[in-house]
């Protein structure tokens, strides 16, 4: 027998154009809780997929309790005992909660379906998680939450030896998250493994004893929780001292260019105010479902507010659909590229154009000469990393598309750039320019809010920076005064219980 | 900017005569052309002056491929145009028997059509969680049935004033109102859809809705102008098929959206949205009326065309996709 | 407590709410008009929509799967013509026979929808207008260019739809046979619940090992054994084939389903759901040359109005439901 009851050695897994893993290894020991980290894009999501058969990799090997094996598919994966619950729940809206736990594996008696035997089965299980729902309830009605209890239950009704969590705290709130742990600390006492992927270090420190992490698709090492401080685990994870990869210009600050004035939107954020003065940087941070991303939203006319006041420049102005914040300068680079700044398919000069269009044209007709003439332009402003004007934005890497998304930006006449997440599933390289170009704009003069999870951007990039937790604003830090840990304190409102520093 | 490292991106787009030769439209051209000499020997009485002749008849039809073309582009479909054309072409002959002027007829078609087209777009718009299937489907049924009713039991009225719809359907020459009508109108739709702004946005929209929101389309707006303007055109094609049977009944217009849409899926332009251009859907829309016309001199069944556009339908869309699935099936085993 | 939670039950489920309004309609048309609600006219009523309520099972399972099928009324006159033609001249008399056939002609169909769907990728949308075409036209191919198959020349296969078993009729036998079946197959069994599987989220599917494009198959095979089926219910109740049977008809099981909360996007509706969908479309059909002012001539437009109206009260109740859902969350 071996001492592990998974390992895998020299993993390579090649997409078009990408090595999304190169040559990693992973060993997991019974009965442990084992976190895996690395920044966005770091092949840690990729990597779980080759573990559960979802994706095959071209090259390396897998063992399961010392038995080399090879999964075919994700029922191969399943039926060695191996389950995943994804940070986005895979769940039948639909159906219900019994059904979703045992989708697959249904109880079938004379080829009828037991609709008893499953819905208690499943209460069963639910029972053992504290879980405040029925099996009959449908799952579309559940929060977050709730379905991340329900595919919890689903790996363990698979009688799952081996879970993989991914980022399973992401979506959750406090209590919600206190409430995981001490699932996962039972899961662990009744002796199944578990791999936890997270972006919070308080998770890993809570949970995990060993934890491996992963930079640039490549592994770098597999450290005891105890034995590594955070700025080590930071500089595994990054590969370089943090300071180097923030250019931060020093820009003297100019006029208060955009203030909000206690923004509300039932159900996502409550009395939001915060102002932002000409070349400056203001970071806006939180967890993810903070109510960051919305609030910018409502103030680039995507949703509209319910109630509060947003001033340009001093004045107040009223935003009622995305086309009047592009007039008056308030451009958004959304957080995602794929579904909301970039159209794909399209070629890269095209998708510069989109917002600006009319500008060119001359009585309704396109002028085609002089979009092309400006994308070229402008792309190279950016450096992207491109062959030629018409080559669809899905051809470029996600670095390459942020810098499509930035030139798109460039077309129209700005005065505040609203940057969510722009480094989001994009490489050390390129986030580094990405980086200087937030940093000339800033030169330049724009106003620039800047949305990050990623605690070393905004301690690296922002001026000013306002944290939010639960749709509420939770407190402002300058440069000076802002640390990870005080920032992470105000996001998660009650002081945080976790970290062992 | 930072970081420049002088690299030149290419902006000098490729030959348009190279990628013409290659595309759908190019194959749909040498298939024109090649119906037409089917036709001709099919048929000892096709030429130029019959088809000129007979052509009329069927040429309706194909305005409503214009903006239809324009709806799936935009990734949507509507199925309530041929209940639109009953509903336009039964107050117009009602208008046309109180013996108004001509004028005031043109007018109710084109009215009740734009009417129409705008409740279809008012819906849509303001519940933007409907699929257009649906509520196309009950505008449909609704448009059709307000026809049902106006026309009472008898099912049909017959235009008595007829002078007007005669002029419309007159000629220049040997060559119809009608085919100037379809052409001109073909040419402003297919540079609006290819060369406009507007058209940009459409097809900006049917490729990526979110992303057209957030870079400022209004998403909204062209959609209900769109379906508006499929029920103007709709209107239009009601006038010119009165013109040819001086009357209406609850039959009018039926399977008109499924004909539009298959000029126009045949054409080439995605049903899913984002693709095509009105060129393709305009010579498509050709095959098939030079195809019936043909046909109907040899007096081939009616059914045997419909069967026809079927099988042509479901190869233009079925077959590359099979192509695509076995190429990507061998290269799979390749590697 | 107990009576709260009935009331909740039945404002919050569709199937509840259907049958009052069903009820209501029963009430209110009795009290205009108390010939309705006579065992003969409900028998008449059940007898005459058989076909419609028979084939909005089979939508149900299509448009689980978030498809669409608008060729089943070509598919129903092409397999009805055929055994019409086939009895007219004497090929065969049996009606069990003629039945059969009927349906194995229909299961060719669909199968062949489905196998055009799921393996070649084509929008269900554009096959199945595609298939409209091509079977409608394939019916007036059998009929020889439009020969009419009456009711003298079908013989004994007419009497199918007078025959009564057990003081009901057999049609409506058919009708009972069917939903029991379908309830009982969409509930109980795995492929019934891999369809709303399907339905409801595709990807999920394919992860957990279902085969996506053999659930689409097997819908439009389904659909097409029921189009077939209703072919031959057609020819026996109406006692005559024509090759234009039902031009049209498919917007009448569409929008039963639709009434009967059958989603377009797939994954919601139910057996009992399409039962009353098609029972209220029944009804009205059947009610409306009973009311003063009303007549027949109304009926469609009266239909597609309920249609939108229903769809988009979906829509109200479902932001009304959001909202208040969003003023519940904690901040």
């Amino acid at each position: 027998m071996s001492e592990y009851v998974l390992e895998l050695k020299g993993i390579t897994k090649i997409f078009p154009g990408v090595k999304a893993l190169n040559n990693v290894q992973f060993q997991l020991k019974p009965g442990e809780v084992h976190a895996l980290m690395g920044e966005n894009g770091a092949g840690k999501s990729t990597f779980i997929k080759v573990i559960t058969g979802v994706h095959k990799a071209e090259e390396g090997e897998m063992f399961l309790n010392g038995q080399k094996v090879d999964f075919k598919g994700p029922k191969d994966a399943q039926a060695a005992g191996i389950a995943a619950v994804y940070q986005h729940p895979t769940s039948y809206p639909h159906l219900t909660v019994a059904e979703n736990i045992f989708m697959g594996h249904e109880i079938i008696k004379n080829r009828m379906i037991q609709w008893k035997a499953m819905n208690t089965e499943a209460n069963k299980l639910l029972k053992q998680l504290d879980a405040d729902f029925d099996a009959t309830a449908e799952m579309g009605t559940l929060s977050v939450a709730q379905q991340q209890m329900v595919e919890i239950a689903k790996a363990m009704s698979t009688n799952a030896r081996i879970i993989i969590l991914d980022e399973p705290t992401a979506a959750l709130t406090r209590s919600e998250s206190e409430k995981l742990y001490t699932l996962v600390d039972k899961l662990k006492a009744d002796g199944v493994s578990i791999i936890f992927i997270s972006h919070r270090f308080e998770d890993m420190y809570r949970l995990a004893s060993r934890v491996t992490v992963f930079r640039d698709s490549q592994y770098i090492g597999t450290y005891d929780v105890d034995g590594i401080t955070n700025a080590d685990l930071i500089k595994a994870m990054v590969g370089r001292e943090i300071k180097d990869l923030f250019p931060k210009p020093e820009v003297k600050l100019g006029d208060e260019m955009l203030k909000i004035e206690n923004l509300s939107r039932t159900g996502y954020f409550k009395d939001v105010s915060f102002s932002v003065r000409a070349g400056e940087i203001l970071g806006l941070t939180g967890l993810v479902g903070a109510g960051r991303t919305e609030t910018v939203e409502a103030v680039c006319g995507i949703t509209q507010p319910d109630s509060g006041k947003v001033y340009l420049e001093g004045k107040e102005v009223h935003i009622k659909q995305p086309s009047d914040a592009m007039e008056k300068g308030i451009i958004l680079l959304p957080e995602d590229r794929q579904k909301e700044g970039l159209i794909m398919s399209w070629g890269l000069g095209r998708n510069v154009t989109l917002p600006t269009i009319s500008k060119y044209a001359k009585s309704g007709i396109n002028d085609e000469k002089t979009e092309r003439d400006l994308a070229k332009k402008l792309l190279e402003e950016v450096d992207t990393k491109a062959v030629d004007i018409f080559q669809p934005a899905s051809s470029l890497s996600g670095g390459n598309q942020q810098k499509v998304v930035v030139a798109k930006a460039l077309s129209q006449e700005m005065k505040v750039v609203i940057m969510d997440e722009p480094t989001k599933g994009v490489d050390v390289g390129a986030k580094a320019e990405i980086y200087a170009i937030m940093g000339d704009l800033a030169k330049k003069g724009y106003a620039i809010i800047l949305i990050s999870s990623e605690m070393p951007e905004i301690l690296g990039m922002a001026d000013r920076i306002v944290v939010m937790c639960n749709g509420r604003k939770t407190g402002e830090l300058n440069r000076g005064e802002a640390t990870q840990e005080r920032i992470l304190e105000l996001a998660m409102e009650k002081g945080h219980t976790g970290g062992a520093e | 900017m930072a970081g420049k490292s002088g690299r030149s991106i290419n902006n000098v787009p490729e030959s348009p005569v190279k990628k013409m030769i290659f595309s759908w439209e190019g194959i749909l051209v040498l298939l024109f052309i090649a119906v037409n000499i089917f036709c001709a020997m099919f048929s000892e009485y096709y030429n130029l002056s019959s088809l000129l002749r007979q052509m009329p008849v069927y040429l309706a039809e194909v305005f409503m491929m214009l903006p239809m073309a324009y709806i799936l582009v935009l990734g949507e479909i509507d199925i309530s145009v041929g209940a639109i054309v009953c509903l336009s072409a039964t107050m117009s002959c009602i208008v046309c028997n109180t013996n108004a002027p001509f004028i005031v007829v043109v007018i109710t078609a084109l009215g009740v059509g734009t009417i129409c087209g705008a409740i279809n777009g008012f819906i849509l718009t303001k519940f933007q969680e409907l699929p257009p299937m649906i509520v196309t489907l009950a505008t449909q049924i609704i448009f059709r049935g307000i026809s049902e009713i106006v026309l009472g039991s008898g099912g049909s009225i017959s235009a008595s004033n007829t002078d007007g719809f005669r002029a419309i359907g007159g000629k220049v020459g040997s060559v119809p109102y009608i085919l100037f009508l379809v052409v001109i109108l073909s040419v402003i739709f297919a540079v609006i859809l290819g060369k406009s702004t507007f058209g940009r946005r459409v097809y900006a929209i049917g490729t990526n809705r979110l992303t057209a929101y957030y870079s400022g389309v209004h998403v909204q707006k062209i959609r209900f102008i769109i379906y508006t303007i499929m029920g103007t055109v709709s209107g239009l094609c009601a006038l010119f098929l009165v013109s040819s049977s001086y009357g209406a009944n609850t039959t009018t217009g039926n399977g008109f959206e499924m004909d539009a849409i298959a000029m126009a899926v045949f054409g080439g332009i995605s049903s899913t949205g984002g693709k095509g251009n009105i060129a393709g859907g305009f010579i498509s829309a050709f095959i098939i009326v030079c195809l019936r016309v043909g046909l109907g001199q040899r007096n081939v069944n009616a059914q045997v065309i419909l069967l026809i556009i079927g099988v042509l339908l479901i190869a233009a869309v079925a077959l590359p996709n099979i192509i695509g699935n076995v190429k990507k099936a061998v290269s799979m085993k390749k590697n | 407590m107990e009576k709260k939670s009935v009331m909740k039950k039945i404002t919050g489920s569709r199937e509840a709410l259907l049958a009052v309004v069903l009820i209501v309609l029963f009430v209110v048309i009795t009290a205009i008009n108390p010939s309705f609600l006579t065992p003969k006219s409900l028998m008449d009523m059940l007898k005459n929509n058989a076909v419609t309520m028979v084939m909005s099972l089979g939508m149900l399972c299509v448009m689980l799967v978030g498809g669409i099928d608008i060729s089943i009324m070509s598919t129903l006159a092409l397999s009805g013509m055929s055994i019409g033609m086939l009895l007219k001249y004497g090929h065969i008399s049996s009606t069990p026979l003629a039945f059969l056939i009927a349906i194995v002609i229909g299961i060719a169909c669909g199968a062949v929808v489905g196998l055009i769907i799921s393996r070649a990728d084509v929008p269900p949308i554009i096959a199945t207008m595609g298939f409209m075409y091509i079977y409608r036209a394939l019916g007036y191919q059998v009929s020889h260019g439009g020969e009419w198959a009456s009711a003298a020349a079908l013989g004994n296969f007419k009497n199918f739809a007078t025959t009564k078993f057990l003081g009901l009729n057999a049609v409506i036998w058919v009708i009972i046979v069917c939903y029991i079946f379908f309830f009982w197959f969409m509930k109980w069994t795995r492929t019934g619940r891999m369809i709303y599987a399907v339905g409801s989220n595709p990807s999920a599917a394919e992860v957990s090992g279902i085969n996506v494009k053999n659930i689409k198959l097997l819908v439009y095979t389904i659909m097409g054994l029921l189009a077939g089926l209703g072919g031959a219910l057609q020819v026996s109740v109406y006692a005559s084939a024509m090759p234009d049977m039902q031009y049209g008809g498919e917007m009448d099981v569409i929008a039963a389903c639709v009434i009967g909360g059958v989603s377009m996007s797939g994954g919601r509706g139910t057996v009992i759901g399409a039962l009353l969908g098609s029972l209220i479309l029944a009804t009205i059909a059947k009610a409306l040359p009973l009311i003063p002012f009303f007549n027949q001539l109304w009926l469609n437009t009266i239909k597609g109005i309920i249609i939108l109206v229903v769809v988009v009260m979906n829509v109200i109740l479902q932001r009304i439901a959001d909202k208040n859902a969003l003023k519940g969350r904690e901040m």
